[in-house]
């Protein structure tokens, strides 16, 4: 097994909570009947997809040597591993030991295989230590299962910490200075007050004083697999169906990197519909993701030890929150495999 | 596909390139929202008054708009 429950809390933090779901990386980046080498929660992974398009996830290593599997062949409904020829089943059971017939690692489930699931264009997957195997329950964000919302997936691959990622989420504030100059979140007070509201899978952390203005709220869900919510008004030029949404996720890649989901949605229908998505693709988008790099440029940039040396005011209480909950999560888990 | 990093793609959302008349399409329709309103007999005639017209040339009906963006936005 690749997840060790005798990580410390340390590494938890940094490399991503276990015994949940994390966005891992865009459905089409795995074709069908082909395979994938990805990094997530700071181990090696292969994503494997049969041809009919049934995808699992494996631990990139083979249970012989520790070769990855992802220099391996696809061999339609398994991996051959290219060092000594072993056959992985997707489940992780060992079906072939070509060098020596019989021998006894055929039969057995000797490769970690992670459950997947496939969500809006997104594969995720589950986590578990080797205490938690099973899946928790996925409950999926409303934006994405409503059939009255249109949403499009946009992914994008940051150098800086997980954390960094979903702290600038539960940040709004950053909205009035950070994007001071984009097509969405130019206006509004660049002073406010903030408040956090508890709710049953998380809470809000929102303005008192402006709603509806700039990036005015955030709520942050925790339903099997940690998400955002938050609103942004369109200007009169993107049409009717009122303001924009996203959801979004952070995946961890390691204790530098991150994968990065935003699904842009909007509760539209008809033509309104039918024309938002033609701007989107045409002009809205390009906008979108020059806001985007403007987050990318400043996380990327953070020094490494940017959250051990700061002096944080009330804008910052959503981020303080965050930080308590993910800490005390690492330390339960890694206290639980002790 | 590579699995080379970073992936930093803008366009995620597109099928092609968009062509010329759908640029022009999306810039007049984008004026035609914010001066003329969101409603959808408004919005025809703004894009006809800048005789802004369909690719075959003619003017826009509501039918033949509707029709057009859904073809644009499947």
């Amino acid at each position: 097994m690749t997840l060790s429950s005798s990580a410390t809390a340390d590494h938890i933090y940094a490399t991503g909570l276990r015994n949940q779901w994390h966005a891992v990386v865009p459905s089409h980046h795995v074709a069908p009947g082909a395979m994938r080498k990805v990094t997530a929660l700071g181990e090696q992974w292969l994503l494997f997809r049969r041809s009919d398009g049934v995808l699992s996830m494996l631990a990139d290593r083979c249970p012989h040597r520790g070769a990855p599997l992802s220099l391996g062949k696809h061999l339609g409904d398994r991996v051959a591993c290219w060092y000594h020829g072993v056959e992985v089943e997707p489940d992780g059971t060992v079906s072939s030991v070509p060098g020596l017939p019989g021998c006894g690692l055929e039969g057995k489930k000797l490769v970690t295989s992670l459950p997947v699931r496939e969500v809006a264009g997104a594969i995720l997957a589950y986590f578990g230590d080797e205490e938690h195997p099973e899946p928790v329950e996925l409950t999926l964000p409303e934006p994405l299962t409503d059939p009255e919302v249109d949403a499009f997936l946009c992914y994008a691959e940051w150098n800086a910490p997980w954390r960094y990622a979903v702290e600038n989420l539960l940040d709004p504030m950053h909205g009035a200075f950070l994007h001071h100059e984009s097509h969405t979140m130019s206006d509004g007070d660049t002073t406010a007050k903030f408040r956090i509201r508890e709710t049953a899978r998380g809470y809000f952390f929102e303005k008192t004083d402006q709603r509806g203005v700039n990036f005015d709220w955030v709520e942050l869900c925790r339903t099997g697999v940690d998400w955002v919510d938050l609103s942004i008004p369109y200007p009169p030029s993107a049409g009717p169906g009122g303001p924009f949404g996203i959801v979004g996720m952070v995946c961890p890649v390691d204790e530098r990197r991150s994968g990065v989901f935003f699904w842009r949605y909007r509760r539209v229908a008809d033509w309104q519909r039918a024309s938002w998505r033609f701007l989107y693709r045409t002009v809205i988008e390009q906008r979108h993701w020059d806001v985007l790099e403007q987050d990318r440029v400043m996380l990327e940039a953070m020094p490494a030890d940017a959250d051990q040396r700061e002096n944080l005011y009330q804008h910052d209480l959503g981020v303080v929150r965050l930080r308590r909950l993910y800490r005390a999560a690492a330390e339960a888990q890694s206290a639980a495999g002790a | 596909m590579t699995d080379t990093w970073p992936r930093l793609d803008v366009h995620q959302s597109r099928t092609h390139e968009p062509t010329p008349y759908e640029y022009k399409l999306a810039a007049t329709l984008e004026e035609v929202f914010t001066r003329e309103g969101h409603e959808l007999a408004d919005v025809v005639r703004g894009l006809n008054t800048r005789q802004v017209h369909a690719a075959d040339g003619a003017p826009w009906t509501e039918e033949s708009f509707r029709a057009e963006m859904n073809r644009l936005g499947a």
